[in-house]
């Protein structure tokens, strides 16, 4: 068998996700980061986008539920953190619900024409600024404004296919249930994103554990297993998560 | 053969060696005692290590104040405290030791001891695990198993010192089996000069 054709990687710079991806995220790729409250999603979001940044790597979040404020003091949690990154705008906060308000839209739901210009704005955000890794947080409040499965598939797949030409890496974060059976609200976005990471609560006896698992992702040979994962200071750590020799873990 | 000296012991291993420290029951606080003399003071202070030490048994501000009449400074060591939470005693937090909510979340465990390694970095590292019984109370064996064989293989290929105390008397117990399959020593506290 030949040498397979390796894609040029997006290191998260979370070692342990690193690791797991073989090395990071295939460059260009859309990734759904999907979990319950309180599972990490946003934290391990805004780790990729600070790592990115660090880098070199023009990164931004688009905020619809959270103040962009408010996410930058959280940030500043982490040890690593430089709060240079965004006052040189190397680390970059949009707050989505202000963009809507300039582009007029407000209506409670988007029609496709609406629903095109958010896409060509978000486009033109990442051209402009050169944005090499982007945070949507969340897909799911974006979603709950596009009522139509076949809408929600067509954004999904513009807004994919636009960021892959620019080269930019993208987490889209998807608010589920605790025990959903599926990683979207819709069930469509799944399928269409590149990559799904898997973030959930597990329980042990009472206690709670923070468990992530890469579902999918293409291009990259990567690790199905479970993994526990810890907020740390000095970013996200992860480890084994131990099953006793039970099935999906003790 | 007179009796080793347990510092001696722990001086002369290569770095990355998980030991097991068998400490009998009966004479637990003079075993006890001279563990931590060996490990903190001695061993610690010669090689200006640090310690992380893993407080299962008693809460870490209980063995923190133990470490301070051996004069260990407080730079030197950091805790986690898996023990705390449970006892319901968590009021008065020490600055060097982090929390974690029980003994029964073992890859917190882990994770925490990763954690301050790499807070604390240090060319020599002892970590301290205190202690498999206590561990034992609250984790069935095949969880304690695999977590014990993951944690030492990754301190070891980071040539971390690795100590585990047990508490054992004659009979050897499931326990005792099973720290002899991950552990490349061990040391009977009984037995060795202190």
């Amino acid at each position: 068998m030949g040498p397979s054709l390796q894609l040029e990687r997006c290191a998260t710079g979370i070692e342990g996700l690193d690791n797991i991806l073989g090395g990071g995220i295939p460059r260009g790729n859309m990734v759904l980061v999907a979990g319950s409250v309180g599972t990490g999603k946003t934290t391990l979001s805004l780790e990729f986008l600070v790592r990115g940044a660090e880098r070199g790597e023009r990164s931004l979040f688009i905020s619809v539920t959270e103040a962009s404020a408010k996410l930058i003091q959280n940030l500043s949690t982490f040890e690593f953190f430089r709060t240079e990154l965004v006052d040189q705008g190397s680390l970059v906060f949009v707050d989505l619900p202000v963009i809507y308000e300039r582009l007029g839209l407000s209506n409670e739901e988007l029609n496709p024409e609406e629903i095109g210009i958010l896409i060509r704005t978000i486009r033109d955000l990442v051209r402009t600024l050169g944005v090499r890794r982007l945070v949507l947080d969340s897909l799911t409040s974006v979603c709950y404004r596009i009522h139509k499965d076949e809408q929600i598939r067509d954004f999904m797949l513009r807004l994919g296919e636009e960021l892959k030409e620019a080269g930019c890496t993208s987490l889209l974060v998807s608010e589920i249930g605790p025990n959903p059976g599926r990683y979207s609200l819709h069930g469509v976005e799944e399928a269409i994103v590149d990559g799904v990471v898997l973030l959930w609560n597990a329980r042990r006896m009472g206690d709670i554990l923070r468990v992530v698992q890469v579902v999918k992702m293409r291009g990259a040979a990567h690790s199905r297993a479970q993994y526990v994962m810890e907020l740390t200071p000095i970013g996200i750590l992860m480890a084994p998560h131990l099953k006793g020799g039970r099935e999906g873990g003790a | 053969m007179p009796p080793v000296d347990i510092g001696d012991r722990l001086r002369s291993l290569p770095g990355g060696s998980a030991v097991a420290l068998k400490l009998d029951p009966r004479e637990y606080a003079d075993h006890y005692f001279a563990v931590l003399n060996a490990t903190l003071r001695d061993v610690g202070s010669e090689t200006n290590a640090h310690t992380v030490y893993v407080a299962v048994t008693s809460p870490a501000a209980f063995v923190w104040t133990l470490a301070q009449a051996l004069d260990v400074p407080r730079e030197r060591i950091s805790f986690v405290d898996a023990i705390s939470h449970i006892m319901m005693n968590y009021s008065n937090p020490l600055e060097n030791a982090t929390y974690v909510d029980s003994p029964r979340a073992l890859e917190e465990i882990m994770l925490r001891v990763e954690f301050l390694l790499r807070k604390f970095p240090h060319p020599r590292s002892i970590v301290v695990i205190d202690s498999v019984n206590s561990l034992a109370i609250h984790n069935p064996p095949e969880l304690l198993s695999e977590f014990f064989h993951i944690l030492l293989n990754n301190l070891k290929s980071r040539s971390v010192l690795t100590l585990v105390l047990e508490t054992s008397d004659e009979e050897q117990s499931g326990v005792e089996q099973m720290l002899n399959l991950v552990v490349d020593e061990t040391i009977d506290v009984a037995r060795a000069g202190r």
